[in-house]
């Protein structure tokens, strides 16, 4: 808890850009391969997931100095399941076109090793303002990492783009009617997940291999 | 046992003020859920059958059967709620007959995991073709054109698992159903 000051921007930062969850450390597979086939889908996923790791660290970093060491997983757990129980109960309630389309990925939340990897590494050995600031960090660079694989496969896929808003989801993007014999139908089955994650990775690799590259020169 | 609750007193604690929260988060909600669930079934009967005003529930064959009337207070048709098993998982949709119970009047699926963007496709504009079709013989599912008059629908290209389960659920109905809808008129 030394350095606990100064550095919440940068934990917050680094789970966005230096850090990301999905292009980085590669964790949450799962969800990342099976519902970002729209946009909406994403996005509804990656505010789940943000509310559950808010939620995770907050209590994990409260509880901190009463956690015993050796059932630190089992508190872990019992947290993470019951807020992606409520999470997926205020969805099922308030946005259940989506909650349906996402099917079993929200109470599949509970599994994510995002969550129980932030717990353990951050916020069981600090304090309340850092273990929040990675939550949001964490959470956003997940949404993030999910909506930029949304929108390609959208796009590509089904020739749109549209936002979640309950009852009325709105359009951003309608391609033309003719662009339907055209969409690659394969951008919205999984072999389009493991493509666009493929190349958007070796975009992101990229752009780090030359960040280091100029650094050193 | 004392080391047993110095041990594990935060767990008993977390396990029953979670177990409160979740109680409190499924009755604020659970009512808000069914209104959902209940909404999107009236959506999919009215879709289904013309002139709906007043439904009566009724269970035939363990099957959930809306006897819908019209304004004047005539039976307009039925709507049967149905589910089997799909190409993922288990397909619901709700099918209309005529009064007669001789054709089919619509048909929408209400709850499917079908693969996105082809299985998937049986939730929209697809599902119409049933519409018209007899009861009399079982609905045939054809890769090429269909032919209405031998009762055939067209499947969804990339889709014709999905397409065969849905039909197989229609034909169950009328199999099952439909003989003992006289008895309820």
């Amino acid at each position: 808890m030394a350095e606990e000051n100064g550095s919440n921007f940068r934990q917050f930062r680094d789970g966005v850009i230096g850090n990301n969850p999905v292009l980085v450390q590669l964790l949450g597979m799962c969800p990342t391969l099976a519902v970002t086939n729209t946009l909406e889908n994403a996005l509804v996923m990656g505010a789940a997931v943000t509310f559950v790791l808010v939620m995770s660290n907050l209590v994990t970093s409260l509880l901190r100095h009463q956690i015993k060491p050796h059932v630190r997983i089992l508190v872990f757990t019992l947290t993470i399941a019951t807020f992606v129980t409520i999470a997926d109960l205020v969805l099922k309630a308030n946005m259940y076109e989506v909650s349906k389309k996402l099917g079993p990925f929200v109470p599949l939340i509970i599994v994510n090793c995002i969550i129980i990897c932030r717990a353990e590494v951050v916020a069981i050995k600090n304090g309340l303002a850092r273990s929040l600031a990675d939550a949001f960090g964490m959470g956003l660079g997940f949404t993030t990492a999910l909506s930029i694989l949304g929108a390609i496969r959208e796009i590509l896929g089904s020739g749109s783009l549209t936002l979640p808003g309950g009852a009325t989801s709105l359009k951003l993007v309608q391609l033309p009617a003719a662009f339907e014999p055209h969409a690659w139908i394969i951008m919205v089955l999984p072999p389009g997940a493991f493509l666009t994650l493929g190349v958007v990775i070796g975009i992101v690799n990229q752009l780090r291999y030359r960040k280091v590259k100029g650094g050193a020169a | 046992m004392k080391k047993f609750v110095e041990e594990s007193w935060l767990i008993l604690l977390l396990g029953v003020v979670f177990a409160l929260m979740l109680a409190g988060a499924q009755t604020t909600l659970s009512a808000r859920i069914r209104e959902n669930q209940q909404r999107a079934l009236n959506e999919a009967i009215g879709e289904v059958v013309p002139h709906v005003s007043r439904t009566e529930v009724i269970e035939i064959e363990g099957y959930q059967v809306f006897k819908c009337h019209d304004e004047q207070g005539q039976l307009s048709g039925w709507a049967v709620r149905a589910s089997g098993s799909g190409f993922v998982d288990k397909i619901t949709l709700v099918v209309g007959l005529s009064p007669d119970g001789e054709r089919v009047t619509g048909l929408k699926v209400i709850e499917n995991v079908e693969t996105p963007g082809l299985g998937n496709k049986i939730e929209g504009e697809w599902a119409s073709q049933y519409e018209g079709l007899s009861f009399a013989k079982a609905i045939q599912v054809e890769k090429g054109p269909p032919d209405p008059a031998r009762n055939q629908i067209q499947a969804i290209t990339g889709a014709t698992w999905s397409s065969r389960y849905v039909t197989d659920i229609v034909n169950e109905v009328a199999n099952r159903v439909r003989p003992k809808l006289a008895e309820h008129r």
